[in-house]
């Protein structure tokens, strides 16, 4: 065995890291703030790692990546999740937009949407949940209805992050109704600037500019803006969702709060309970054990052997860290000296991640919804 | 990277299990707890076939991964035996075992057995450990016998040190966590199986929501503890540093582990599992010394802690030893 990744992962970690060090404020918390430099940051740095070949550098090269390893691609995830995502919205457009139209959009698609989300000039939202379809997706009702050469969409998605900042939305509408609802719906590629489209932003703990609604009123979408086949949106969602279910790599902010603790706390960390202190030594133990987790997912994904249940146990396990390390931030973080810039930073820091924290067994698939794809697979009949 | 044991070692493991199960599996610890004296002669002829004792876990990675799938094989019979302890044995002393002890009542699951031991403490001192007698039944005391500690010649008395033996604490903790492991597999693969054929309110029990929820939560904390394993036995492996302070976090981990699974999997057989005639009681009881010993969860998230201090564990953003 080696837990090693090499030293090309380690070259691009210290890379990605100068380049976060030189280029994100240390007080940077993402993009999403009340303070649109915060935003200006994230635009900027994406368009330097472009310029890098460091946005894409997962994607094949006839797409403009670099095709680079799965461990690489780790170690991105890792060290844009622990610096607050100073990609921003862009990790959506990367991680799974890009290659889902790379999978299954036409050549126009690909010409007209791949080079502005290598570059880092676009932003993506994703059109999946409504007011009555958040688990159970496939009973949405946002339908779109053919017209002429083209379709009118009509409905409303909610949760919907970044809509207020998007150019486009991954929109999923049905368009026919059928006896099985996972059949009949398809995938739209909608310009958010289209006539009839209304976003109205939700106030959450979770900051400014991260839910919104977004209403669709009759819009007017191209047949040119159907992404893969009529009424098989079902199964181009399947893959959205599993990209997502391994995609955020929560371990390694909570780790990185973790370490970061007692060199804010100097001499006064040995002054905190032991009791916190050891919970301090436990959630690293689940940091590495989540991590570990994730590796195994990636592991399996690259020879072919990913079950649905690796997923789930793996996102189990780091959602739960994300909120367990967030209880345990917070109590050392009422130790903290409250004078200092790093004191200061890091009080911030871990207020927003526990506030953020809050969602993390709810987005992208609950924690229930993980549950039952365990199960299912734990009880799936012997082979 | 190579996060999984090598073909060879995943083999034997396989090869173990299937041994264990032909020399009598299940019944293995319920024949040793009857009759304790012949527990060596129930399963030493399985461990000559498998040429258990010609491994020697610290020659190489290969044999320290088999050793490690051959603990985890072990502990999925709950074969009555300390085969982690026997595969963890100092080579540069004659001893045919190596036993991880607390500074306070030191023993190990080594009733009975005529074998020479040798103890270390978490501090890296060695000295040779006899077991005591016990009147203790086996249904009890799971073949846990108290040590007399004694020094060994030429590593000093109780204040000399001795030398730093921290790699056979890191080796005596990490492999009966494998044990363990083992033990933990079993409780799950029983109880998937149960609630798949026991019906209640018309339906399997798998067929409840409550149900499988119980499960999932076991079988993360389980399928944790087997990526914890790998890494810490790849610690070993590998001679890192910190070797001590990932085997700490791996038993942590593993009796945190062991006390959600084991009681998920109770809950879940109900009144059945604490019958004799249910393998999972038998699981259950025979965990107990890999639970306990050297110290439990309490302590060992305590000497995990004053170990990493401020440090923190190796990681991604730990200045841990060794990272």
């Amino acid at each position: 065995m080696d837990f090693e990744m090499g030293p090309a992962v380690d070259a691009l970690r210290t890379e990605l890291r100068g380049l976060i060090d030189e280029h994100v404020p240390a007080d940077f918390l993402g993009a999403f703030t009340s303070d649109p430099a915060d935003l200006e940051v994230a635009q900027t740095f994406c368009r330097l790692l472009a310029a890098r070949g460091l946005l894409c550098m997962a994607w094949p090269e006839e797409f403009g990546g670099q095709g680079s390893t799965p461990w690489q691609q780790t170690a991105v995830r890792e060290e844009m999740w622990a610096h607050h995502e100073p990609r921003g919205a862009q990790y959506m457009g990367v991680n799974w937009v890009g290659p889902t139209i790379m999978r299954h959009g036409t050549r126009e698609q690909q010409r007209d949407h791949l080079p502005p989300i290598s570059q880092g000039e676009v932003i993506w939202c994703q059109g999946f949940s409504e007011p009555n379809a958040g688990s159970d997706l496939a009973s949405l009702q946002t339908a779109a209805r053919r017209d002429g050469d083209g379709w009118r969409v009509t409905g409303q998605k909610i949760w919907t992050s970044y809509a207020t900042m998007a150019q486009w939305c991954f929109l999923l509408a049905r368009t026919s109704k059928v006896e099985k609802k996972q059949q009949g719906l398809t995938i739209f590629l909608v310009p958010m600037s289209a006539p009839g489209i209304e976003v109205r932003p939700i106030a959450t703990m979770l900051g400014p500019h991260h839910l919104n609604e977004v209403f669709l009123d009759d819009v007017w979408v191209t047949e040119a803006d159907v992404l893969g086949t009529v009424g098989e949106g079902w199964r181009v969602v399947q893959e959205v969702l599993s990209f997502e279910r391994v995609g955020i790599a929560r371990y390694a902010r909570c780790e990185r709060l973790l370490q970061t603790a007692p060199r804010v706390l100097g001499d006064a960390w040995d002054d905190l309970p032991s009791e916190l202190r050891g919970r301090w030594a436990r959630m690293l133990t689940h940091c590495r054990r989540a991590r570990l987790l994730a590796y195994r997912v990636i592991d399996l994904q690259s020879s072919g052997r990913v079950t649905p249940g690796d997923t789930a146990a793996y996102r189990i396990a780091v959602t739960r860290l994300d909120q367990e390390a967030a209880e345990v931030l917070m109590e050392i973080v009422a130790e903290v000296p409250s004078s200092g810039d790093n004191a200061t930073r890091f009080r911030r820091a871990v207020e927003d991640h526990w506030r953020y924290a809050q969602a993390s067994t709810v987005s992208s698939g609950s924690i229930e919804m993980q549950r039952i794809l365990l199960a299912r697979t734990m009880l799936a009949a012997p082979s | 990277m190579n996060i999984d044991l090598s073909h060879e070692a995943q083999e034997y493991g396989r090869l173990a299990r299937r041994a264990f199960e032909a020399a009598g599996g299940d019944l293995l610890v319920q024949q040793a707890e009857q009759a304790p004296d012949g527990r060596a002669a129930l399963v030493e002829p399985v461990f000559a076939e498998l040429g258990a004792w010609d491994l020697d876990p610290r020659a190489d990675a290969d044999e320290l991964e088999a050793a490690a799938a051959l603990c985890r094989s072990a502990g999925y019979w709950a074969v009555p035996y300390p085969v982690a302890e026997r595969l963890a044995r100092p080579t540069d002393l004659d001893a045919a075992g190596l036993i991880v002890v607390g500074d306070t009542n030191p023993a190990g699951p080594v009733a009975g057995l005529d074998l020479a031991w040798v103890a270390v403490t978490l501090d890296g001192r060695r000295r040779l450990a006899s077991p005591q007698p016990t009147t203790a039944p086996a249904r009890t005391s799971a073949f846990v016998a108290p040590l007399a500690l004694a020094p060994i010649e030429g590593e000093g008395g109780d204040d000399a040190g001795g030398g730093d033996h921290s790699a056979d604490v890191a080796l005596g903790l990490v492999l009966p966590c494998w044990t363990l492991l083992g033990m933990l597999d079993r409780a799950i693969d029983l109880t998937t199986q149960h609630v798949r054929e026991r019906e209640q309110f018309g339906q399997p029990l798998a067929g409840f929501q409550g149900v499988q929820f119980q499960l999932t939560e076991a079988e993360v904390e389980r399928s944790g503890v087997e990526m914890l394993a790998r890494y810490a036995l790849w610690s070993v492996e590998a001679g890192r540093r910190d070797g001590v302070e990932d085997a700490l976090a791996l038993r942590m981990a593993a009796l945190e582990a062991a006390e959600c699974v084991l009681r998920v999997t109770h809950q879940l057989h109900g009144a059945t599992g604490f019958c004799d005639e249910t393998t999972l009681s038998w699981v259950s009881r025979y965990s107990q010394p890999l639970r306990r010993l050297p110290f439990g969860l309490s302590a060992t998230r305590d000497h995990l802690t004053r170990r990493i201090g401020a440090t923190g564990l190796a990681g991604l953003f730990g200045d841990g030893i060794g990272s």
